[in-house]
């Protein structure tokens, strides 16, 4: 695959991410409420002058919490325009881009928080957290650049090893709502469900330390790419429903969309190793070659 | 090199950042320790085994279901159920443990009521577990029933601070029922841990009295419920409706909460085999109508019109009530209601009723502890679907219910009306053992028709769903609590006493950490508050027929519709007369008689008609 068609596979996933938690901003509620409402918050919002009506919003107006939900949904929509925009040549246009990165960490952090500050939580975002990284560290450095690799080396365990801690479940938890889209899809009981997700989130794992082998490393690169398409494809195919409004499509398309991720950052580096990387590597100059 | 430099500094400051929020976020958890509870399954000697026991009499029938620690493979599975008899202890029941949850739920039918018996519970040669089974109080005047809810054990709201001060004080007023409404335990994943430790806290006091325990949304596992007849949710926040949780996890919770309750009156099962366990309960002549008003009800998601940042919540003020009340959507079900309907008319054994469910038939708070802050309604509330709300007020005051429950975190009194208000039954809802999720009471405007000095927040309003409500109460927190984690954030719980000699209704509504009977213990602003069992169905519009005066005391009496045939209300009256409240224009049938309206005393009995003078037998 050419070099403009990988970038161009970046700024879909990027673009994608951004515009499915727009929509979660704008539409919905983006998940703050653990990171903005406690005490250490509002006691520097009172040294600053508010009052508690002016923080939480009276009923008749919007407080800062809510203003600030909202605001921060413009953002994410300028990166996601970013996404499609941004060249090389623009310096400003990618740091603005590392800034919806730092967007997307404090989203993760706080869906963290509210998860009762379960370490999976926050590194399955991993992928999305970098999604922006990965494409600006492309257009800056080259799809073939060790820093773009590595990141997406990055992204991509962090999102299998996240999803792979919940769904074995022996640390944390698994998220009984795993359990619930898998007996829903594949119309199987609870003990099939617990089996399915022991198997999948086993190969999630060896898909962590498959892409450091050279042998296996394009076959979990594909496989990461199908299993993350299948688990972003999962929420619309087990909630959406012909007798709800718009089909459900408003509640569950962007949990789709906001994942996309999790399956073109693997599709991307299979792609960029489809030749033997040695043979490309040959006429690179050192710091450009690939790992 | 200088790009790689400023990446590796965008990640470090973010790195950094994180990890100063996360202190911020530990710290703000209760001054360095930590805000969530440690819950583990406590390794037990032998004799130990049996962690505590619930049980209820009913109809001559004791279920008792004894809760254990884990079993050791090689040990026996076998419970043993013993009573003592002139002194020995006698086996009456055994039965094998569940591995599931391990419980024990024995079933003793020709159970003799009349006197207190010692039981206990029995595992191997060990382990013993001694309570009463109380003597069923029906010639006790004030029956006294203990509620609570909201038993969050985390730290970070006080929810580690020692029960002591309940248990102490059932013991002090001697409550003769107890009555636990849901969020018993608030782990999602680990019921039988939490379970345990429930125990652990308050055993000392459920060994020996009659137990309610209704398992609510976080017992089964999820943070709201709406459950659809047992479907399985696949929505975060489960508001698509059903169960997040698997059915056997589901079937084991309410296995530990509620098998000790009378058997179910409908006994079919729901979705993923799940049971249902709504029943009644007769006990010191009081008959309690212990609903489910979560299992049946339909989730919001997708079938309500957005109103707000989540499906189950309406933040515009403007919008159309009636676009949310949709056709089909359920609250308590038709099983239930066909339940209460039958309930209401059956006044055997019983002098005053009262229903029992996890939440109250409306939206009883307007700001929500969480950064949504004002909510206009929320569906997760019994206020919605309105349509349904209705149905289960209509069939409750046929039986001049008072409604006992839970959930809300904050404790009120409620009026509720249907077609005007102050039309329906009475509802208190208990303030939480120790408050996770704060919320409040704060109208906009001032309510109509206020007692006079009450606060704003009372007197007639419509809730979020346009339903009328009329406050009396509410035990709001600070804006801010700080301090005292558990008075500055309304954590408590609550005592009905229900007055069989003067048919009256005392609620009241007790702060954590006082001794209630010393004079200068202080209960929540707007309580006591005491009704009348007949304010359950008395609407202000409503005039009286003639006076009935009847040959023996307390008959029970029933006022049917003499155009629609549709029964208006069935109750026991008080004494030997009894002067019965109708609407204006329309003509009844009256009936009556000793333990059921058996006989026809009046025939087109209209407001303002004459005396009737009955002869019963």
């Amino acid at each position: 695959m050419s070099v403009a068609r990988l970038i161009l596979l970046l700024r879909i996933g990027s673009f994608l991410c951004f515009a499915g938690w727009t929509w979660v901003h704008f539409y919905w509620q983006a998940p703050y409420g653990k990171l903005l409402w406690n005490g250490s918050v509002f006691s520097l919002v009172e040294k600053l002058g508010m009052g508690w009506d002016e923080f939480v919003g009276s009923g008749e107006n919007d407080g800062l919490i809510q203003q600030l939900s909202r605001w921060i949904g413009w953002p994410y929509i300028a990166c996601a325009i970013l996404s499609l925009t941004v060249r090389k040549s623009s310096r400003w246009q990618m740091l603005a881009l590392l800034g919806g990165c730092g967007l997307l960490v404090i989203l993760s952090f706080a869906k963290f928080l509210a998860a009762n500050q379960q370490l999976p939580m926050f590194v399955e975002h991993g992928g999305q957290m970098l999604m922006p990284a990965i494409l600006v560290t492309a257009l800056a450095k080259g799809v073939r650049h060790r820093a773009t690799v590595i990141l997406t080396i990055v992204a991509i365990i962090t999102t299998f090893a996240g999803h792979g801690a919940y769904a074995l479940g022996i640390y944390w938890p698994t998220p009984a709502h795993f359990y619930g889209m898998t007996r829903v899809i594949l119309g199987i009981d609870q003990n099939s469900a617990k089996i399915f997700l022991l198997i999948v989130g086993i190969l999630d794992f060896v898909i962590c330390v498959g892409i450091f082998l050279p042998w296996t490393r394009r076959a979990c690169l594909l496989y990461a790419a199908i299993w993350g398409f299948l688990t972003a494809l999962a929420r619309p195919v087990a909630g959406m429903d012909m007798d709800l409004n718009f089909f459900g499509a408003d509640r569950y398309l962007h949990e789709s969309i906001l994942r996309t991720p999790h399956f073109i950052i693997p599709l991307f580096l299979f792609f960029l190793w489809k030749k033997s990387p040695d043979s490309d590597q040959r006429n690179l100059p050192p710091e450009t070659r690939t790992i | 090199m200088k790009f790689q430099k400023l990446l590796a500094f965008v990640f470090v400051a973010l790195i950094a950042t994180g990890t100063a929020s996360l202190d911020a976020q530990q710290k703000n958890k209760g001054k360095g320790k930590k805000g969530r509870a440690v819950l583990a399954i406590p390794e037990v000697a032998d004799k130990d085994r049996i962690c505590f026991a619930l049980y209820t009499v009913h109809d001559k029938t004791l279920k008792l279901t004894a809760q254990l620690y884990p079993i050791p493979e090689g040990q026996p599975r076998e419970v043993r159920l013993e009573i003592q008899k002139d002194g020995e202890w006698t086996e009456i029941a055994k039965i094998d443990v569940i591995e599931r949850g391990w419980t024990a739920p024995f079933r003793v039918e020709n159970w003799d009521d009349s006197k207190a018996t010692k039981y206990r519970v029995a595992h191997g040669t060990e382990s013993f577990y001694e309570g009463i089974v109380r003597r069923n109080p029906v010639d006790k005047k004030v029956i006294i029933v203990a509620g609570y809810t909201g038993n969050s054990i985390h730290p970070a709201h006080g929810g580690d601070i020692s029960r002591q001060d309940l248990i102490d004080n059932v013991k002090r007023v001697d409550a003769d029922v107890l009555f636990f409404s849901g969020d018993q335990v608030y782990d999602h994943h680990r019921h039988y841990a939490g379970w345990l430790k429930f125990g652990r806290d308050f055993g000392e006091i459920i060994k020996d009295r009659p137990t309610v325990s209704l398992p609510d949304d976080h017992d089964a596992g999820q943070p709201n419920l709406w459950g659809e007849s047992g479907k399985v949710s696949t929505l975060p926040g489960a508001s698509d409706g059903g169960y997040i949780q698997p059915g056997d996890y589901v079937q084991e919770v309410e296995r530990a909460q509620t098998s000790h309750l009378p058997d179910p009156v409908d006994p079919g099962k729901i979705g993923q085999g799940i049971g249902v366990y709504f029943t009644n309960l007769n006990w010191g002549g009081i008959d309690f109508a212990v609903l489910e008003d979560r299992k049946f009800k339909t989730g919001p998601a997708g079938r309500v019109p957005k109103q707000g940042p989540r499906p189950d919540h309406i933040r515009n003020p403007e919008y159309d009530p009636d676009s949310v009340d949709i056709e089909g959507a359920i609250l308590l079900g038709e099983r239930q209601l066909k339940f209460i309907d039958s309930w209401a008319q059956d006044w055997s054994d019983a002098e005053m009723k009262v229903a029992l469910s996890a939440t109250i038939f409306c939206g009883g708070a307007h700001i929500h502890g969480s950064a949504d802050g004002r909510l206009h309604a929320d569906m997760d509330s019994n206020g919605w679907p309105q349509a349904g709300r209705n149905r289960a007020l209509a069939s409750l005051r046929k039986g001049f219910a008072f409604h006992y429950a839970g959930d809300q975190h904050l404790a009120t009194i409620f009026h509720h009306g249907i077609d005007e208000h102050r039309d329906a039954i009475w509802s208190f809802c208990v303030p939480s053992i120790a408050n996770l999720y704060l919320r409040w009471w704060e109208p906009l405007e001032p309510g109509a028709n206020r007692e006079d000095g009450a606060p704003d927040y009372t007197g007639d309003h419509l809730d979020g769903f346009a339903n009328k409500v009329t406050n009396y109460a509410a035990a709001n927190p600070e804006k801010n609590p700080a301090g005292n984690i558990l008075n500055t954030r309304s954590a408590g719980w609550g005592i009905v006493r229900l007055d069989k000699a003067t048919r009256e209704i005392t609620m009241e509504c007790w702060p954590r950490n006082v001794d209630i009977t010393t004079s200068s213990a202080k209960q929540f602003p707007g309580w006591p508050r005491t009704i009348s069992q007949f304010d359950n169905y008395n609407p202000p519009s409503w005039g009286k027929l003639g006076e009935l005066t009847f040959n023996i005391q307390d008959p029970v009496v029933q006022l049917i519709d003499a155009q629609t045939e549709e029964i208006l209300y069935t109750v026991r009256a008080h004494g030997k007369s009894f002067t019965p409240g109708a609407p204006k224009g329309k003509a009844f049938t009256v009936k009556a008689g000793k333990n059921a309206p058996d006989k026809v005393v009046a025939e087109s009995a209209k407001v303002g008609s004459d005396p009737i003078s009955v002869e019963l037998k």
